[in-house]
């Protein structure tokens, strides 16, 4: 063990399922000191090992696994685990990040980084403990649903202390935004890895292990934990947090005009409550339940009381599902949500990409637009939960109907040719459940966010506050901080981008590291000091977060990525958000973008990362690259291009 | 005297059960004698964290582990169990009588300590310990027993997020005069709550 890495379990796992071959690679020290863990691992990976050209259901594409150097330690909020490969939903950067008690059981088995690589002819899941890989038949699991395949793997091993990661029927007939599923309610949902992991067959991995990890100055580390708790304990969203995790942001979302509901045709509705974290909070949670050694444990377990759905129980649900299964689809019905959404997740579904592909079919449905024969005779009116539990089916079955909302609401719109302006995603992917008319920082974030549309690139939760003697301190620019203002979200967002690489590249959890402010960078110092015993500055750690960025980008710039994609869809841009406290406003992305790029030192008529920046970050290999793929990179005195082999 | 293990299992558990355990909490005979602390869990406010194997294991063997940790927690997240399992101390306690080589031996304050020179690892005490609280140390295959860290703060307690982990006896108090006073309702539940107090650390009679 002399040659052990602090913080690290020190190697990193590659399996080849065409070839059945195992091997091992140590982490190496330039990846920990240029990419320090989880997120920017596998991006620093992605980019060598899955070219241009891959096609993302080919035995090519690689699915990668990673955790960080703050996992599987006594910190209070270092659980996570990022899921990474080429998506087949958006045809880009797929990445998802997701907590549980896998990532410090993968660091217990002996590694940070699983890379599965080829795929099997028959189904298998994969049983990884303390260091040895058995590739286990599974073709009598093949085709359950989440929880019957948990319950049946732990069975079948004997062992109650493994973690698994399982897919569902969805992800295995392919459905474009399935995800993985981590112990039945935690799912590394978003960009589609589901069906990526079952373009290779399979079913599980399943990880054990009796390893351990050290820190490099125990009684510092102490210490430290000592005051991060004290910080933690003390916050005044430590109550909130802990009764009601993110589901209490459906009211609060109502209070400042920014619901997505009816498919964001209305900002605000007068049902908050009836669907509201608080009334979940009252009426149905049952209990806490916590990611890894985290002291908040914002995760509730539910049980319906009443009604015809009575016994009905679970986890969750956070914000995204809720809001998705509730006001987005115009439904005022919390029973019949949470039956949808464990429906969902029993499937194997990303539940934002779902609730968007109902929500965009409901409103060609009620706007006429689209048939009750061509829905298979499916009733869409607003908030039909009848039609929408059988919809989901036939989504995760894909049969008639469902195999084209199956697609993602990208493809599903141009394959029906109809409602391409309704279809509300970023670069393929779904948006969340914030209507950017409201959050303006939030808007540019799902604008240049490196996988689509997504707010936990950037969560730029700052601007909430609205409080602009922030913004002039933090970015020289008071509107910065203000939800509705415009001037100064190119810093912001470049910043908060950074600074969220960095938490999930360490890998831990974002509402509390970041919303939270309880691991700012200048904390995040410290830990690696205490923990992995290296020291970096603020500007250096600062460095890796923008490192990974522009690595992202440039992957999405290979692949075809330009300013132009960097859109939101036009109702945000040209409809005038029609009631609430938002009301009247539009987003005003262009001008937010010119000052992103600028931030960023990107090209900005293309959004492409200039020479010096990636010169600066260290990239030459990225320079290399995207010149060797003909893109012209902007430098300040003109343009370098590649030479002629 | 004989003590019997402190049973809190109970947050679904049913009548019978409850009567079953409320049995073990009498300490019988000798009042005088000095109490011997334990550590009580209300599984009611376990959230599964796991918070506590990683302080344990870091305080006993100065590294963090799951697997080397004195503390379990049971979990099954299909059906939310979070359920924390450590020694009871029980007395007679069917580890010591299990060891072939008298390798475990019980202090005057009733804690369980393995005597390394005496072990050889046979895992004799993890098959006899009824509750499962037992595991044998992946390292150096030596059981891994509560030892309630010498006695006054256990990291776990001090650790745990939700409070669901104490020490027991904290205090001592006799409610018999409130079981005189009231009516049946009342006593039903003085009963009923006591349970839960005990959970909370609480001695009462």
């Amino acid at each position: 063990m002399s040659d052990r890495i602090y913080g690290y379990a020190g190697r990193v796992l590659r399996i080849n399922l065409s070839t059945e071959k195992v091997k091992e690679e140590p982490l190496s020290k330039e990846l920990i000191y240029g990419y320090l863990g989880g997120r920017g691992f596998n991006v620093r990976r992605l980019y060598h090992e899955v070219p241009k050209g891959i096609e993302p259901l080919g035995s090519r594409n690689k699915l990668m696994f990673a955790t960080g150097p703050l996992v599987g330690i006594g910190l209070p909020l270092g659980a996570r685990l990022n899921v990474t490969a080429k998506s087949p939903l958006t045809g880009i950067l797929g990445d998802s990040n997701v907590g549980g008690h896998f990532a410090a059981e993968m660091k217990y088995a002996g590694f940070d980084q699983i890379i599965i690589e080829g795929a099997s002819r028959r189904p298998v899941y994969i049983y990884i403990h303390d260091g040895d890989v058995e590739i286990v038949e599974a073709e009598g699991i093949w085709g359950l649903s989440i929880s019957k395949a948990y319950d049946i793997i732990r069975q079948e091993l004997g062992d109650w202390r493994i973690q698994i990661a399982i897919i569902g029927p969805a992800a295995e007939n392919l459905v474009l935004f399935s995800g993985i599923f981590f112990n039945v309610y935690r799912p590394a949902a978003r960009t589609g890895l589901g069906a990526v992991m079952a373009s290779k067959m399979i079913k599980a991995i399943v990880v054990r292990g009796d390893g351990y990890v050290e820190v490099a100055r125990p009684r510092d580390f102490e210490r430290f934990v000592e005051e991060l708790e004290e910080a933690i304990y003390a916050h005044e969203q430590y109550w909130p947090r802990r009764s009601m995790g993110t589901s209490r942001i459906l009211l609060a979302a109502n209070r400042l005009g920014f619901l997505p509901a009816k498919h964001f045709t209305e900002p605000v509705v007068d049902y908050a409550f009836k669907v509201s974290g608080e009334r979940l909070a009252i009426e149905y949670n049952v209990k806490n339940r916590a990611c890894f050694s985290c002291i908040l444990p914002c995760s509730r377990f539910y049980v319906i009381k009443n009604g015809e759905l009575a016994g009905t129980y679970g986890e969750g649900p956070e914000y995204e599902a809720l809001a998705g299964m509730t006001v987005r689809i115009g439904n005022d019905d919390l029973d019949y949500a949470l039956k949808a959404i464990e429906l969902a997740n029993d499937l194997g579904m990303d539940i934002i990409s779902l609730s968007e592909v109902i929500a965009w079919a409901m409103e060609l449905y009620e706007r006429g637009l689209l048939s009750r024969k061509e829905t298979d005779g499916l009733d869409l009116s607003w908030g039909n939960m009848e039609a929408v539990l059988r919809l989901i089916e036939m989504i995760a079955y894909r049969e008639g109907f469902g195999d084209l909302l199956a697609d993602g609401v990208a493809k599903a719109a141009k394959r029906l040719g109809k409602g391409l302006d309704l279809a509300f995603h970023v670069k393929g992917l779904e948006m969340i459940q914030a209507d950017p008319r409201g959050l303006k920082g939030y808007g540019l974030g799902f604008a240049v966010a490196s996988r689509g549309a997504d707010h936990l690139r950037s969560e730029p939760f700052i601007e909430l506050s609205d409080n602009p003697d922030v913004g002039r301190r933090l970015f020289g620019e008071p509107e910065a901080t203000l939800r509705l203002g415009v001037r100064g979200k190119g810093r912001l967002v470049a910043y908060y981008e950074n600074w969220c690489a960095l938490v999930d590249s360490l890998e831990v959890c974002k509402n509390i590291a970041e919303n939270m402010e309880i691991l700012p960078p200048s904390k995040m110092v410290e830990a690696l000091r205490i923990v992995v015993g290296i020291n970096m500055s603020v500007d250096d750690i600062m460095k890796v977060g923008e490192r990974i960025v522009n690595v992202e980008r440039a992957y999405i710039v290979r692949k075809g990525i330009r300013r132009s994609d960097d859109m939101l869809p036009r109702r945000f841009l040209r409809e005038p958000m029609p009631k609430g406290p938002s009301a009247g406003h539009t987003i005003e992305l262009e001008r937010m973008l010119d000052e992103y790029y600028r931030a960023r030192g990107w090209d900005p008529e293309t959004g492409i990362p200039t020479v010096e920046k990636l010169e600066e970050l260290g990239l030459d290999y990225v320079i290399d690259d995207l010149m060797s793929h003909g893109i012209r990179l902007k430098k300040a005195s003109g343009s370098r291009q590649s030479s002629p082999p | 005297m004989r003590r019997y293990c402190l049973c809190l299992c109970s947050i679904s558990a049913g009548e019978e059960i409850f009567k079953k355990n409320d049995d073990t909490y009498t300490e019988t005979g000798d009042h005088s004698a000095p109490m011997v602390r334990r550590l009580v869990v209300d599984p009611s406010k376990c959230v599964g964290c796991r918070y506590c194997e990683l302080w344990c294991s870091y305080k006993h063997e100065g590294v963090f582990s799951p697997s080397f940790s004195r503390i379990i927690v049971v979990k099954d997240d299909r059906i939310g169990l979070d359920y924390p399992i450590v020694c009871r101390m029980c007395d007679p306690a069917p580890c010591i009588e299990a060891c072939p080589n008298d390798a475990l031996t019980r202090g005057e304050d009733g804690i369980i300590r393995v005597v390394d020179a005496k072990c050889n690892g046979c895992g004799s005490c993890v098959e006899a310990c009824p509750y499962g609280a037992i595991r044998l140390s992946p390292r150096l295959r030596r059981p891994l027993i509560c030892d309630l860290c010498g006695g006054d703060e256990p990291i776990c307690v001090k650790k745990c997020p939700t409070n669901a982990l104490r020490l027991y006896p904290l205090a001592e108090e006799d409610l018999s005069e409130n079981e005189k006073a009231f009516d049946k309702a009342y006593r039903y539940a003085l009963e009923e709550h006591k349970r839960l107090m005990r959970r909370w650390g609480l001695h009462v009679r």
